[in-house]
């Protein structure tokens, strides 16, 4: 439902689900609190609600009225206590308080919102107030209506869409209403959509036919059944040639070539997140394999450790702060830097211990590493368990960002941001710094390099840190939009070492080529043939494409004869 | 010279042959209990780990001999598995769980009647066959798109790691008609041959010392010829055996159909011995673990694979008892030992040894030297 | 197009021409638009400073790269021209053009006796090599050659373990016994004693006549030794061919091998000693 009428609106606007709502209300309502609300806001809606229900039955209709200048959820939660007999008055000391019965047993004051405690003997004296049925009639609108004035834009377009599609009549006049006292343009667009849908279904021929060149205006996904359903019932009664059933077809066709826009944008965009990933990882393996010869197959598992520091971390957070804290939501902050230290710290220790005796014997360290990778997923077994982790994300996170009707979640776009910020450091690093002077300069010649002075032994160890590093960070990024487990680092290596061959090994620029081309091309492939066959593919693609460039994107030609 | 060293070769060739034969022999008609008494259960074992003694020599040809570091050995032996388990998927006949005529994962499936690829396999005969052509022809192919583009070295590993990728993620899915990840299982007999039964196994047994002693003497005859020659002398320098006028993609696909063949026999031996067949059979780890093989034993020697695939998996049987949870971390480390210390394998050893010896008894008696 | 010393050799008919070869490497042009004529029997050095081409202009002849523009034709006895940038290495080979390289490239874990056996002219096909058995001629061949190269004494040693300058002795001998039309031999001196490369000297000049030969070659002496015809490469074509001596005393010559400073220096690099 949510994604659904999320696609529904041209434009854009913050959207985010029920548990980021909770992270970052207090920063949203601040910002986005529309004035008008805010200035009839002066008295609570709890303390406007608690003089409702207390209030004599001709009096009630004055507080109605007032009530309903409120969207705050808490009334609807209220309403819903009353309606089921939760709701108590309890008298003490000459005060009349109103209480709700929350979970069976325990007492909220509804005027404060406060938790209160009752004694046996209090409980006893308490006297159940039921709203009358003149009331409950007029709260029903009120109720029905409470969502088009939430502080939330997102929960006013939500409630604006469900009373749109239920094409009941009865909301075609708050709809209105709201509209004119709309602040927000995301919100009146979602209005407006709801009202051509509501009157497609209630109004009369002109205002039919106004409502589906609306719809078509505004490519209306969600309205796509109902305009259906009017072309219908017109062909059936007047034929498919008159005004309003060419308006419908015309609407239908520009809603359904929106949709497969959409749809090719989506695996485009998804395409690219996955070829971010496949670019953080594949970029250590394409530094270390250029600069050293040494084909890393624990690549993988540097991934790993990259989602279980995350994990780590966020345990930690969790025991020091608890999880529904404000510290929590910086947990993925410490731990992308932590992660990266930790995994270059074990690739130095690997380095030193065994790659060095493997430079410039791939097939060799191939088998070696592989060793290595085994003694490490094992090891995560041990340390972690078998089963994959839980990795929450942040509330900041959480959700989506909604382009001209186009979802991207805001962890796919970190994990794009993530591997621009990668690019970027590497290029920095290889390009601004000694370190990246000394890195270029053995890699295109090793001998002649140290040679010159520069401590080769060192830059081999630094930049196989440094590819480990890159790896963990990719296990980072991958702990928020997949899971952390033993095997993580696997599903990726052998797409990482394709990339690798594809983009000419130690060659950057065509790592991050062929890892975004690769990226691309599954996702595009994946709605027509699924996901295995896809990936079967992409394989024979790639098989097809070294035939035509055997030695990658950007093949180095070397003028020794056994290469 | 040599003709002693032929000599003393196919003595002990035929002590091994002689030696192994005992197993079925004292199963047969050896003690229930003791020592010399060998259980079918134990017949079917040391079975299996003949077939991948025959696996490991036919990876051997091609990084042993020829330089190319294959990862899709596993891929190739699961291929003649599967070939010679559809045959025994199809001998089970209506004794299945849905007593259908069909396998019992098609009559899971909703399969009406049987595919068209597997009809064949009613035929042993085919599927004997299919279990050398289809790992061959999938070795042709992909072999002649490789060596084409001049892919070689690490990348030939990766691509091959990678085709083993592709194939067992297919085999894994339901609709590609093989069973799924389940595989298959439950087979009754081979040939009309009860497969509970020991003399089957026996039979079985034989059947791969059989296959075992001709893939070593088609080695012996390959290494021996030019052929062997020229495939050594790619392994050292490619380019001069170009520039000499062989055509070594010719010669690399030649060998490398040669050596998928081998492994897809291999295959069709294990699965009757092992009772099944499923898409972890060919997950490329255990491509690696051929190669692990191949490297304890001693790359580039005609007994190195098959003394390095027995005792590899006799020590993963001990290990995975003993310490379930540390056999991957025993195995990759002695992975990681064997590569940085003993690049020669276990044969490599013996031989350094024996030269220690001689180096020692020729100094020891100065005037014989 | 025309070559300015080819009246010398216009009698005899020519075995390999390369007309217009281009070949460029990431916009770098490594050869541009070369024109090479070799005579049948003829004995030619080729020669020019780091960078000019020499080894990118055997990679064309020799089928390991393809040029991006231009012939080379190799004539055959039979008066078929074969266009040979169409053909693979070892279709290239087959037709009788052996290559040396520049670091020696043998099978280092075959005997000595072996790496010539795998170079003989016989078919090369599978079957073949499957079903070959040594005949006595194979052998007197091979006993032959190891006499011309002087490993006669080490047929059963292991490729691997001879010396530099045996190595390269071995490849040039893997060359002979395929009896090749035109050898192409990139720095035979190379890390040879001098005792060697006299030798070596000796040995290209005794196949002159019988086979026809591209000799690339830093090592001055040596050249004075073997020269015949000279060719200078420099920035991918051709700058200067003739004689050792002409060549030598080319003022564009000199200023190639010693850039600007040349016209200072009285020492003339080409000369030796």
């Amino acid at each position: 439902m949510r994604t659904e009428t999320a696609n529904k609106h041209p434009v854009l606007f913050l959207k985010t689900t029920r548990r980021a709502w909770y992270g970052c209300s207090a920063v949203l309502c601040l910002a986005l609190l529309p004035a008008l609300l805010a200035a009839q806001e002066e008295r609570g809606a709890r303390e406007v609600f608690a003089d409702l229900i207390l209030a004599q039955a001709g009096e009630q209709a004055i507080w109605v009225e007032t009530l309903s200048g409120y969207g705050d959820p808490i009334i609807s939660e209220v309403y819903a206590a009353w309606r089921a007999g939760g709701i108590y008055a309890f008298e003490s000391d000459g005060n009349t308080r109103v209480l709700m019965q929350v979970n069976g047993d325990g007492w909220v004051a509804v005027r404060t919102g406060e938790a209160v405690q009752l004694s046996e003997a209090a409980i006893a004296k308490l006297s159940k107030i039921r709203p009358s049925r003149k009331l409950r009639k007029s709260m029903k609108g009120l109720i029905d209506t409470l969502g088009l004035k939430a502080p939330d834009p997102a929960t006013r377009i939500d409630s604006a869409i469900k009373m749109g599609r239920s094409q009941k009549s009865e909301f075609i006049e708050p709809l209105r209403k709201r509209l004119e006292a709309e602040p927000e343009e995301q919100v009146q667009a979602a209005l407006r959509e709801a009202l051509a849908i509501s009157l497609l279904a209630n109004g009369d021929d002109a205002e039919v036919l106004l409502a589906v060149t609306d719809l078509e205006e505004m490519q209306s996904i969600p309205a796509k059944d109902f305009i259906e359903k009017v072309l219908a019932a017109e062909t059936a009664g007047k034929g498919a040639t008159t005004e309003l059933a060419v308006a419908c077809q015309s609407a239908l066709k520009s809603i359904e070539s929106h949709m497969k826009t959409l749809e090719f944008y989506g695996s485009f965009f998804r395409g690219f997140s996955t070829g971010s990933v496949l670019l953080i990882v594949s970029f250590g393996l394409a530094i270390t394999f250029g600069l050293m010869g040494v084909i890393n197959m624990a690549h993988g598992e540097f991934v790993a450790i990259g989602g279980y520091v995350t994990f780590m971390v966020q345990r930690a957070f969790i025991d020091v702060w608890g999880i529904g804290s404000t510290a929590f939501e910086w947990y993925f902050i410490v731990a992308l830097p932590l992660s990266f230290v930790v995994a270059a710290l074990l690739g130095l220790l690997l380095e030193k211990s065994v790659i060095r005796f493997l430079y410039r014997r791939p097939l060799e360290s191939l088998l070696c590493t592989w060793g290595i990778s085994m003694v490490m997923q094992q090891a995560f077994r041990l340390i972690f368990g078998a089963a994959n982790v839980q990795v929450n994300n942040p509330g900041w996170l959480m959700g989506n960002l909604n382009y001209a009707g186009f979802n991207m979640s805001f962890t796919r776009l970190f994990v794009l941001l993530l591997a621009l910020v990668v690019v970027f450091l590497t290029w920095l690093l290889l390009r601004k710094t000694n370190l990246g002077l000394h890195i270029r300069a053995v890699m295109q010649n090793r001998d002649m390099a140290s040679g010159l002075g520069i401590p080769v032994a060192r830059v081999n160890s630094m930049t196989f840190a440094l590819g480990c590093g890159l790896a963990a960070l990719g296990g980072a990024a991958l702990s928020q939009i997949g899971n952390v487990g033993p095997l993580m680092g696997q599903a990726y290596i052998v797409d990482s070492f394709m990339v690798v061959v594809i983009g000419s090994v130690g060659n950057l620029l065509g790592a991050g080529l062929s890892a975004m081309g690769i990226g691309l091309v599954d996702q595009l492939l994946q709605p027509s043939l699924g996901p295995v066959m896809g990936k079967i593919t992409v394989f024979l693609i790639i098989i097809l494409f070294l035939q035509w460039r055997p030695g990658g994107i950007f093949p180095t030609r070397s003028r020794s004869l056994e290469d | 010279m040599l003709k002693r060293d032929n000599h003393t070769e196919f003595l002990i060739l035929a002590v091994v042959t002689s030696l192994l034969m005992l197993v079925p022999l004292l199963n047969a008609i050896g003690p229930a209990e003791g020592f010399l008494s060998v259980s079918a259960f134990q017949v079917s074992l040391y079975g299996k780990y003949l077939t991948y003694a025959v696996l490991a020599m036919s990876l051997n040809l091609l990084w042993g001999y020829t330089g190319l570091l294959c990862l899709c050995q596993s891929l190739f032996f699961a291929l003649g598995a599967y070939m010679m388990g559809m045959y025994l998927m199809l001998m089970i006949g209506e004794r299945g769980a849905y007593q259908s005529v069909l396998p019992d994962f098609m009559v899971f499936l909703g399969y009406q009647e049987l595919p068209l690829h597997w009809k064949p396999f009613y035929s042993f005969w085919f599927a004997a066959g299919a279990v050398l052509w289809v790992p061959g022809l999938l070795a042709l192919i992909f072999g002649f798109l490789a060596f084409r583009s001049r892919i070689k070295g690490v990348y030939f590993s990766i691509l091959t790691q990678a085709l083993t990728y592709a194939a067992c993620l297919m085999f894994f899915r339901n609709d590609f008609t093989f069973g799924g990840n389940n595989g298959f299982t439950d087979f009754k007999d081979i040939l009309g041959c009860d497969l509970n039964a020991d003399a089957t196994n026996r039979g079985l047994f034989t059947a791969t010392v059989t296959l075992l002693v001709l893939t070593y003497l088609s080695t012996t005859f390959l290494l021996k010829s030019k052929f062997g020659k020229i495939q050594q002398a790619i392994r050292d320098s490619e380019n001069r055996v170009r520039f000499s006028g062989y055509s070594t993609t010719s010669y690399k696909l030649a060998i490398f159909v040669f050596s998928a063949m081998l492994a897809g026999a291999a295959g069709a031996l294990y699965v009757p011995q092992v009772g099944g067949v499923n898409p972890s059979a060919m997950e490329a780890a255990k491509s690696l673990e051929v190669v692990v093989w191949v490297a304890v034993g001693g790359r580039g020697t005609k007994w190195g694979p098959i003394i390095g695939a027995v005792l590899v998996n006799f020590l993963k049987s001990f290990t995975t008892q003993a310490f379930p949870d540390y056999w991957l971390i025993i195995m990759g480390g002695l992975f990681v030992v064997v590569v940085l210390f003993f690049p020669d394998g276990v044969t490599g050893l013996y031989r350094d040894a024996k030269a220690a010896l001689n180096k020692r008894r020729a100094a020891a008696s100065p005037e014989s030297a | 197009m025309s070559d300015p010393n080819a009246p010398l050799y216009r009698d005899t008919s020519l075995i390999l021409s390369a007309s217009g070869v281009t070949k460029s490497f990431d916009g770098f042009k490594a050869i541009d638009d070369l024109n090479f004529y070799l005579e049948e029997g003829e004995l030619r050095t080729v020669i020019g400073p780091n960078g000019a081409g020499k080894s990118t202009f055997m990679d064309i002849l020799t089928g390991r790269t393809r040029p991006d523009k231009g012939t080379v034709v190799l004539h055959e006895k039979d008066g078929h021209d074969r266009d040979l940038t169409k053909l693979r290495e070892f279709e290239i080979n087959r037709l009788g053009l052996g290559r040396k390289f520049q670091t020696p490239s043998i099978y280092k874990s075959h005997t000595v006796y072996d790496n010539l056996v795998l170079s003989l002219d016989h078919p090369r096909g599978i079957l073949a090599a499957l079903c070959y058995r040594e005949s006595p001629a194979d052998r007197d061949r091979i006993m032959g050659v190891l006499q011309t190269i002087r490993l006669q004494d080490r047929l059963q040693a292991l490729a691997g373990s001879l010396s530099h300058g045996q190595k390269q002795w071995l490849e040039i001998g893997m060359l002979l016994v395929q009896n090749p039309r035109i050898l192409l031999i990139d720095e035979p001196a190379a890390g040879m004693s001098d005792e060697e490369t006299e030798r070596t000297g000796e040995l290209l000049l005794s196949l002159e006549k019988k086979h026809s030969l591209i000799v690339i070659e830093h090592d001055m002496e040596f050249i004075r030794q073997i020269a015949r015809k000279v060719t200078v490469l420099h920035q991918g074509h051709v700058l200067k061919d003739g004689s050792f001596e002409h060549v030598k005393n080319d003022p564009r010559v000199i200023e190639v091998y010693l850039g600007r400073q040349g016209k200072q220096n009285t020492t003339n690099p080409l000369s030796e000693k």
